[in-house]
C-alpha cells in the first residue's frame, strides 16, 4: 500500500508541473488510504420484542445460520439486528409476532434441535414453493432479515465469505479461465 | 452583474458548456441547487455495510446535510455518483428513423458529432478498447482495463452464439493524466471516487474552469424560473437559496437549462408567461412529450466455473466488459436493439442471499460456494418516442421548496415490450450458453437513464431544440442535457450529452463573438 501511495504522489505531481492547473495542495490521491471503519456495535436493549421472544428470534436465527468453522448469526449479533429492523418496521413486526405466538405455542424452545429443526423444514418448504400462511410469512421474514443482517456483517462478509474487495490495487490482474 | 451566460445545473452537461465557455473567455455564471461537495473527503467512499447499525451506507460522510441524492443536487450533479460508462452514439443511432423508419432522426449526424466526442474523451479520459463495431464507433481511448475472470467466461459463452463481450468504455483513467491518478480498482465507483480517477464534473470541469476568473458558481440556489422579456429573449434565471430560502435572480445574454432530463423540464414547465402559457419554449406542445428512459432489467445468475472457487478481489472498477448491440443485423421482428451491460455491483450486496432456498449448514455452505460466482446481467434497450410518454407538472404536489413536482408517465410501445422480450430471452441464452445457474430472471422493464422532452428536431413544429440544442422558440435559450435526445439508442447518453455540450459551447461563444445573442 505505501508503494501504491508513493506512486500516486509521484503522478500528481507530474501532473502538477507539466498538465493541469490544480494547486500542489490539490493533487489528488497523494494522501490515498483505505482505512475501513470501524464495525458498528448494535443495540442491545431490545426495542421490538420481549425477552421470551427475542430468545425464540435467537434460536431460529441461528438455526438458519450456524456456526461452523466461522461464526453464525448468533456470533454475528444477528438478533439485535432483527429487533432494529422490526422495530422500525410495524408491519414486519406483526408478521414476526404472529410467528413468534405459533413457535411460543408448539414450545419451540422445548424441543430437541432435530424437533426444532423439523419444524422449520416443513415451514421453509412450504414457504419456498408458494405457502403463505402465517408461518410462512414468518418464515420469509425471519430468514431474509438473518440473511440480510448476517451477509452484512463483518463476520459473515469478511470471516465466511471471505470478501477480499476495497483495496487499493496498482494494477487490474490480468485473468484467465481453465479449459472446457 | 450581467454575465454572458447563465447555466443552471453543473452536472455533466452544465460543467462542459460552463469550463469550455470560461475557457474562451466567456464570462459565466453556473446556478446549482445542491452545496460544494468535496470529493476527497464528504463521501463515504471506502465504508463498508456493517460500519453502520443499520447496514445502509449513508451517501455523505458524518451525517453532513444539503446533498440530495435522489436529484443530486451539488456541484457536479449526477457525475458525482455516476458509473461512467462512455459510449459514442453511431450514425444508426442518430438517424434510426432513415435506417430502420422507426423512432426520430437526430438533426446532427454522426460526423456532426465526432469532432466532440473526440475533444471530450481527450479532455476528461476515457480507456476502452479499438474494436472496429460498425454500431458503436470507436474513439480516442486510454488503454483499456482487462476483463475479469467472470467476463472471459461470459465472453466465451457469447461467442459460442456469435456474439461479442467487448472492454467497456469508461471516463475513468487507466493511466495518471493531468493530475488525476489512475483507478485503483477499490470496487466504490457510485459512492463517489474520492481520488477522481472517475471523471466527475466538479473536480474535472469546474475547479479549472475556476482559475480562469471567468466562472461565478451560485451553489445552493435552486432555480424555479428561467425569466424572459417582453422582446422574447431570456434574461435570466431565479432561485430559492435552499439555506436560507432567500430568493435571488442571476442575469445573463444568454441561459443554459441543464439541470437534468425531468429537472430541465420541469424547470421549462414552471416558467409560464402571457406568450408562454403551457411552458417556456413550447408553442409546439412538444415540451414534455416524447419521453424516453432507458427499460432495463436484471438476469441474475451463478457462472458455474465460479461456484466453490473461493474469492478474489474482483470489483475493479465494477463492470470491466459489455456487450454491445448485435441485432441490428439479426432476423428480429422489431426495430432498434439492446447492449448488455453487467458486473456492475460489488461484492458488498449479498441481497440474493435471501432468495437460496433452505436452511442451516447447507444453506451456509450454499452461499459461500455461489458467492464467488454471482453475476447479474442488465441489458438496456432503446424506448422508442410516444407522444403518450411525457413529463408533465403535479397540478398538486408540491416539494419542500413549495415548487410543482414533476412527474412521469411511460407508457410502453409494442416494439419496446418486443424489445424487452427479446433482451431477456437473449440474456438467458448468454449466460447459458457460459454455463450458469440461473436465479432470477427480471419480468417487468424499469426505466433508468432518463432521456427526451425537450427534442431536437429539425422542423419547430415537432421539436423543442435545433442541432444546437437551441430552442426554436426563444433564440437564446438553450437545453443541454438528456432531454435533448430525439431517440435514446440503447447506450448510455452522458458523453453524447457532454459532445453536445461541447458543441453548443463553440455555437454560443461564436454567436457571442459576434453580437448575435
Amino acid at each position: 500500500m505505501a508503494e501504491r501511495r508513493q506512486a500516486l504522489k509521484i503522478m500528481g505531481a507530474i501532473g502538477v508541473s507539466c498538465m493541469f492547473p490544480y494547486e500542489a495542495d490539490e493533487l489528488y490521491g497523494q494522501e490515498h488510504t483505505h482505512q475501513e471503519g470501524a464495525a458498528a456495535v448494535l443495540p442491545t436493549k431490545l426495542k421490538a420484542f420481549d425477552a421470551a421472544e427475542f430468545a425464540l428470534v435467537a434460536r431460529v436465527a441461528d438455526l438458519i445460520i450456524p456456526a461452523t468453522g466461522t461464526p453464525g448469526a448468533l456470533g454475528a449479533g444477528v438478533p439485535f439486528y432483527i429487533d432494529m429492523i422490526c422495530d422500525a418496521n410495524a408491519s414486519l413486526k406483526g408478521v414476526m409476532r404472529t410467528g413468534l405466538q405459533w413457535l411460543a405455542g408448539v414450545k419451540f424452545l422445548s424441543l430437541t434441535e432435530e424437533q426444532q429443526i423439523a419444524v422449520l423444514e416443513t415451514t421453509s418448504k412450504n414457504a419456498e414453493t408458494g405457502g403463505d400462511g402465517e408461518p410462512e410469512r414468518f418464515w420469509r421474514a425471519i430468514k431474509s432479515m438473518t440473511a440480510d443482517g448476517y451477509y452484512t456483517s463483518k463476520a459473515g462478509l469478511r470471516d465466511e465469505l471471505g470478501y477480499k474487495g476495497n483495496t487499493v490495487l496498482d494494477r487490474f490482474p490480468e485473468s484467465t479461465i481453465p479449459e472446457h | 452583474m450581467l454575465y454572458d451566460v447563465v447555466i443552471a445545473g453543473s452536472g455533466a452537461g452544465g460543467g462542459t458548456l460552463a469550463a469550455r465557455l470560461a475557457r474562451a473567455g466567456v464570462k459565466v455564471a453556473v446556478v446549482e441547487g445542491g452545496p460544494k461537495v468535496n470529493t476527497r473527503t464528504d463521501f463515504n467512499t471506502h465504508a463498508v455495510p456493517y460500519e453502520f447499525p443499520s447496514r445502509h451506507i449513508p451517501t455523505m460522510k458524518n451525517g453532513k446535510p444539503g446533498f440530495d441524492s435522489e436529484r443530486t443536487r451539488g456541484i457536479g450533479g449526477k457525475t458525482l455518483l455516476w458509473n461512467a460508462v462512455a459510449w459514442r452514439l453511431s450514425q444508426r443511432d442518430f438517424k434510426g428513423k432513415t435506417y430502420e423508419g422507426a423512432g426520430e432522426d437526430w438533426p446532427v449526424s454522426y460526423a456532426d458529432m465526432a469532432p466532440y466526442y473526440d475533444s471530450i474523451e481527450r479532455e476528461v479520459g476515457v480507456c476502452g478498447n479499438l474494436d472496429h463495431l460498425e454500431d458503436l464507433p470507436d474513439g480516442a481511448f486510454l488503454p483499456p482495463v482487462p476483463m475479469k475472470k467472470s467476463d472471459l467466461i461470459v465472453q466465451r459463452g457469447a461467442a459460442e452464439l456469435g456474439v461479442k463481450v467487448i472492454h467497456v468504455r469508461k471516463a475513468t483513467l487507466s493511466t495518471p493524466r493531468a493530475g488525476r491518478p489512475a483507478c485503483h480498482f477499490c470496487g466504490n465507483c457510485m459512492a463517489g471516487c474520492d481520488v477522481v480517477a472517475k471523471y466527475n464534473s466538479a473536480d474535472v470541469h469546474m475547479v479549472p474552469a475556476l482559475k480562469t476568473g471567468n466562472l461565478e458558481l451560485f451553489p445552493n440556489s435552486i432555480v424555479y424560473e428561467v425569466m424572459t422579456s417582453d422582446e422574447n429573449k431570456a434574461t435570466g434565471v431565479r432561485f430559492i437559496n435552499r439555506e436560507t430560502w432567500a430568493q435571488g435572480e442571476v442575469r445573463g445574454k444568454c441561459v443554459v437549462v441543464a439541470c437534468a432530463c425531468v429537472q430541465s423540464l420541469a424547470l421549462l414547465l414552471m416558467s409560464k408567461s402571457s406568450r408562454y402559457r403551457t411552458g417556456l419554449a413550447n408553442s409546439s406542445g412538444e415540451l414534455g412529450r416524447n419521453f424516453i428512459p432507458h427499460f432495463t432489467n436484471g438476469v441474475e445468475c451463478f457462472l458455474d466455473d465460479l461456484v466453490g472457487q473461493g474469492t478474489s478481489n474482483d470489483e475493479g472498477f465494477l463492470d470491466h466488459a459489455y456487450v454491445p448491440s448485435f441485432m441490428h443485423n439479426r432476423k428480429r421482428d422489431y426495430a432498434r436493439s439492446f447492449g448488455v451491460q453487467f458486473n456492475y455491483q460489488n461484492r458488498r450486496s449479498v441481497g440474493w442471499a435471501r432468495g437460496i432456498n433452505g436452511f442451516g449448514k447447507s444453506y451456509k455452505a450454499a452461499i459461500k460456494a455461489r458467492y464467488p460466482a454471482h453475476l447479474v446481467f442488465s441489458p438496456y434497450g432503446e424506448m422508442l418516442p410516444n407522444r403518450e410518454s411525457y413529463v408533465d407538472l403535479d397540478p398538486t404536489a408540491k416539494d419542500k421548496w413549495g415548487l410543482p413536482q414533476a412527474r412521469r408517465f411511460v407508457v410502453h410501445s409494442e416494439n419496446d415490450r418486443k424489445i424487452f422480450e427479446s433482451m431477456t430471452d437473449w440474456s438467458v441464452r448468454i449466460l447459458k450458453s457460459a454455463g450458469a445457474e440461473i436465479l432470477n430472471v427480471g419480468k417487468q422493464p424499469v426505466g433508468n437513464h432518463e432521456l427526451g422532452g425537450a427534442r431536437m428536431g429539425d422542423d419547430a413544429r415537432r421539436s423543442v431544440l435545433n442541432a444546437y440544442c437551441q430552442t426554436h422558440d426563444v433564440p437564446n435559450l438553450f437545453v443541454v442535457d438528456g432531454s435533448a435526445f430525439p431517440s435514446a439508442s440503447e447506450k448510455n447518453p452522458t458523453l453524447t450529452i457532454m459532445a453536445l455540450a461541447a458543441r453548443t459551447a463553440e455555437h454560443i461563444a461564436g454567436r457571442l463573438t459576434k453580437g448575435e445573442l
